[in-house]
């Protein structure tokens, strides 16, 4: 039994070593060389290097393209996080309907994370060019405002109308009633077109746009435009993946809470905030996570963004470790200490958002 | 409280089709939100100007007229109805109308075919043999003539025709003359000549549309149509050997992608079978460390692994790239979970047959966990055929040996300074076609993928 216990011990070894030695090379070695790169002075090129304690470390804090890097990267975090959770939400929530073809459209939605960064981002910055398809269709619902918001006027004022004469009647529907909102679409466009025939409701002129997304020095809130520009992509193309992590979160969730919910007379707007929300914890603790470490370690859209921006305005640490290693003489021992900052920084928000933000369990 | 009338079943019927429509419609105009871009910029990648404003939904490359007009003048140019082409024997009929304003004299146009370097960048390295040479265009004589009134102008309508033609030259000559990819013309206007149309809409008009201007009066249909994705393959070549820089990184990207396959498939299984089924002291501990791993970025990492690499000299190098790729670990937790579910006494049974491990999991785990390994190689594939950063450092420079997402961004700063953005746009949907592919026929493996692999940023 000994023997037989020491040879599937002796099997099991051969079986892990392909990955085991991966393993040790590429990341156990390789961090720890990253530790000790941090204290040498060490360069791509010289032969020989010597300690030079918490030197860089000094040194990075005292530079400012790395304290660029550092704001960019926290408050880049914490804005796509933010968003991006509560979009990935709501579109799941929109998503778990049980109906015909609604497969089709979540396959559809899952499109802009399955291509390359790199095709998608290439494709992005034609978007954000002056005269790129961004602005053009900014340009066009300005231009247009007069008509969508006599659209919009209209459509409410025709809900509350009907919803009005309904509950005149005895009737007590809600003011979101999907029939009768229905009628008020067809209304509004209707009315709409009539003004619009009559010359009342026109759109004005479009002008050429004046806004540039990736050379633009200024800054809202406190984040340079260029680098919004990347949030926004970032959103677009990670959104379908969270999305698909809630709807499993939600299809977990027991019908027969529901159905319990809706007996006490819970309003699915009551629904969602009491029962789904807290339900959802452990799959929003995941998809929280995800995204801070996502969103922290962020790479390939500034790599690929190169010189459509200014550097300055898009650095993000992830990116700033690669060009200090790459760029110049290749200073090792900096990028490898701001690679460790980046890893810290990474632990201390997981850690952080683990004990005070969302936690694991569900309520 | 007050007593609440009965909603009767018609209403309750009319509610639920109400409410199924607005779901639809909120799911449509998402689809419209995620793809949406997607075809704008498919768009723009057909456009001589992708950045034109005002934007156009409907333009030159769009309309059927042209494209069967590409395709005539592509077969009369060199017999080639899809690329077109310029051939010794071409005959080429064109017809150009203009708008004559009253009290102008109509005078016939000056036709040229001018030396026209290939784009800009890397196309521009190149001597490509000119039609300039060898074609001779026909004396331009007036085809019909009639009276219009254009927007508050009245004038005259004006055709004028000519022949581009191709002479065969001498049998007897020892060289064959060449055939060249392009047909560049030119046919400018007498001043006060408005251009109206021609037998193929020109790719530009300058100097306020008396010049109008063709990059190939004998495109062909995908020349005309897809101009910018033949460019891609024609323009963008390799300075020292003249091969195709963007088939050669679509081979690279098909390698790498491959091979990480092929070393994730027996590796992460064998690795995924140990972890589930086998007798290891210090498992328990193994695994920690993975988890812990797993959370350590990347960038604290690839500094070695790029000073490891230089010492093998596999920079530069395809071998490099899925030597650092590797076995994945969560591909490793995939395969750990699949054997975990598999029943125990399917094994015990051929162990106690007297099987080794290594003949029990070749020739009866392994065809078992098909399904896994399935959506192992898919994911797998995906993932590869997409990676950026690992690409960025291990090949950065050696334009031969770049995957596609490299060369995409090669192309990025190649054609970017110029503004070609059609080439980029093109390249860009190119490299998405066998992703896409792959994700028509395997979603349920993508869509399913993403609910227990984590996701990058």
């Amino acid at each position: 039994m000994q023997s037989s216990k020491r040879s599937e011990a002796l099997y099991a070894l051969l079986f892990l070593s392909p990955f085991l030695l991966h393993l040790l090379i590429f990341f156990i070695f390789a961090f720890v060389r990253t530790i000790w790169f941090s204290f040498t002075d060490k360069t791509t090129l010289n032969e020989s290097y010597n300690f030079v304690g918490l030197q860089n470390f000094v040194k990075l804090f005292g530079e400012e393209r790395f304290l660029l890097a550092l704001q960019h990267s926290i408050g880049f975090m914490l804005v796509v996080t933010t968003i991006q959770t509560f979009l990935a939400l709501a579109l799941a929530a929109v998503l778990n309907q049980r109906l015909r073809g609604i497969a089709f459209f979540r396959t559809v939605y899952y499109v802009p994370s399955v291509l390359s960064s790199a095709a998608v981002t290439v494709i992005a910055i034609w978007f954000f060019q002056k005269t790129g398809f961004l602005n053009t269709f900014i340009g066009w619902v300005v231009a247009h405002a007069p008509v969508i918001l006599a659209l919009a006027g209209i459509f409410l004022l025709a809900q509350a109308v009907q919803v009005a004469l309904e509950r005149a009647r005895g009737l007590p529907v809600a003011p979101t009633d999907p029939a009768l909102a229905a009628i008020s679409l067809v209304v509004a466009i209707g009315l709409t077109w009539v003004l619009n025939a009559m010359g009342l409701v026109v759109p004005r002129e479009q002008q050429p746009p004046e806004f540039t997304w990736l050379t633009n020095a200024d800054s809202f809130l406190g984040l340079p435009i260029p680098l919004w520009s990347i949030v926004i992509l970032n959103i677009f193309t990670t959104i379908p993946s969270l999305m698909l992590i809630f709807l499993a979160g939600l299809q977990d969730i027991p019908k027969s809470v529901y159905e319990a919910a809706a007996i006490d007379g819970a309003t699915p707007l009551q629904q969602f905030f009491r029962v789904t929300v807290p339900m959802l914890r452990p799959v929003t603790f995941l998809v929280i996570t995800l995204s801070l470490i996502g969103t922290l370690q962020m790479f390939d859209q500034v790599a690929l963004m190169g010189d459509s921006a200014p550097l300055n305005s898009i650095i993000v640490m992830a990116y700033y470790v690669y060009n200090s290693v790459f760029s110049g003489e290749g200073r090792i021992g900096e990028a490898s200490a701001a690679a460790l900052i980046l890893a810290g920084l990474t632990f201390v928000v997981v850690f952080l958002q683990r004990t005070f933000g969302v936690s694991e369990k569900a309520h | 409280m007050e007593p609440r009338r009965k909603f009767d079943e018609r209403y309750l019927a009319r509610q639920r089709w109400a409410r199924a429509g607005w779901v639809y419609g909120t799911m449509l105009a998402l689809g419209v939100f995620f793809i949406g871009p997607f075809y704008v910029a498919f768009l723009g990648s057909l456009k001589d100007n992708p950045l034109e404003w005002p934007f156009r939904a409907t333009f030159a490359q769009v309309l059927p007229k042209n494209w069967a007009a590409a395709w005539k003048l592509g077969q009369q140019g060199a017999g080639n109805p899809l690329l077109g082409g310029f051939a010794p024997g071409a005959v080429i009929p064109f017809e150009v109308t203009y708008f004559v304003p009253a009290g102008t004299e109509p005078a016939t146009p000056t036709v040229t075919v001018p030396e026209r370097r290939a784009g800009a960048g890397l196309g521009a390295i190149f001597d490509e043999v000119q039609a300039s040479q060898y074609a001779q265009v026909s004396p331009v004589e007036e085809v019909s003539r009639r009276p219009a009134r254009v927007g508050e102008q009245d004038g005259q309508i004006v055709t004028y025709r000519f022949t581009i033609s191709y002479p065969r030259g001498d049998p007897t000559a020892s060289e064959e003359l060449p055939t060249t990819p392009r047909l560049p013309l030119d046919v400018e206007a007498p001043r006060g000549q408005v251009f109206l149309t021609a037998t193929l809409d020109p790719n530009r008009l300058e100097r306020r549309g008396r010049v109008a201007s063709w990059d190939s009066a004998a495109p062909g249909f995908l020349g005309y149509t897809f101009k910018n994705y033949v460019r891609v393959f024609r323009e963008a070549r390799d300075p020292n050997t003249g091969s195709s820089f963007f088939l050669r990184w679509t081979a690279n990207s098909f390698f790498v992608s491959l091979m990480a396959v092929l070393v994730n498939l027996l590796f992460a299984s064998l690795a995924g079978y140990a972890l589930a089924r086998m007798y290891l002291p210090g498992k328990g501990l193994l695994f920690a460390l993975i988890i812990l791993l797993m959370a350590v970025p990347q960038q604290a990492m690839f500094i070695s692994n790029y000073l490891v690499l230089r010492d093998l000299s596999l920079l530069g190098s395809l071998w490099g790239m899925i030597v650092w790729i590797g076995i994945d670990m969560a591909k490793v937790f995939l395969m750990k979970q699949f054997f975990e579910a598999v029943p125990r006494e399917i094994e015990e049974a051929a162990l106690i047959d007297g099987a080794n491990p290594i003949t029990t999991f070749f020739r009866i785990i392994l065809p078992m966990a098909t399904p896994a390994l399935g959506a192992l190689t898919i994911m797998t594939f995906q993932g590869i055929w997409n990676e950026f950063f690992k690409a960025a450092v291990v090949l950065s420079g050696q334009q031969g040996s770049y995957t596609l997402p490299l060369g995409l961004s090669f192309f990025r700063s190649a054609y970017g300074v110029a503004g070609d953005w059609g080439m980029m746009l093109a390249s860009a949907f190119l490299s998405m076609i066998p992703i896409i592919i792959l994700f028509v026929v395997f979603q349920r493996y993508f869509v399913e993928g993403v609910s227990t692999s984590a996701l990058k940023g």
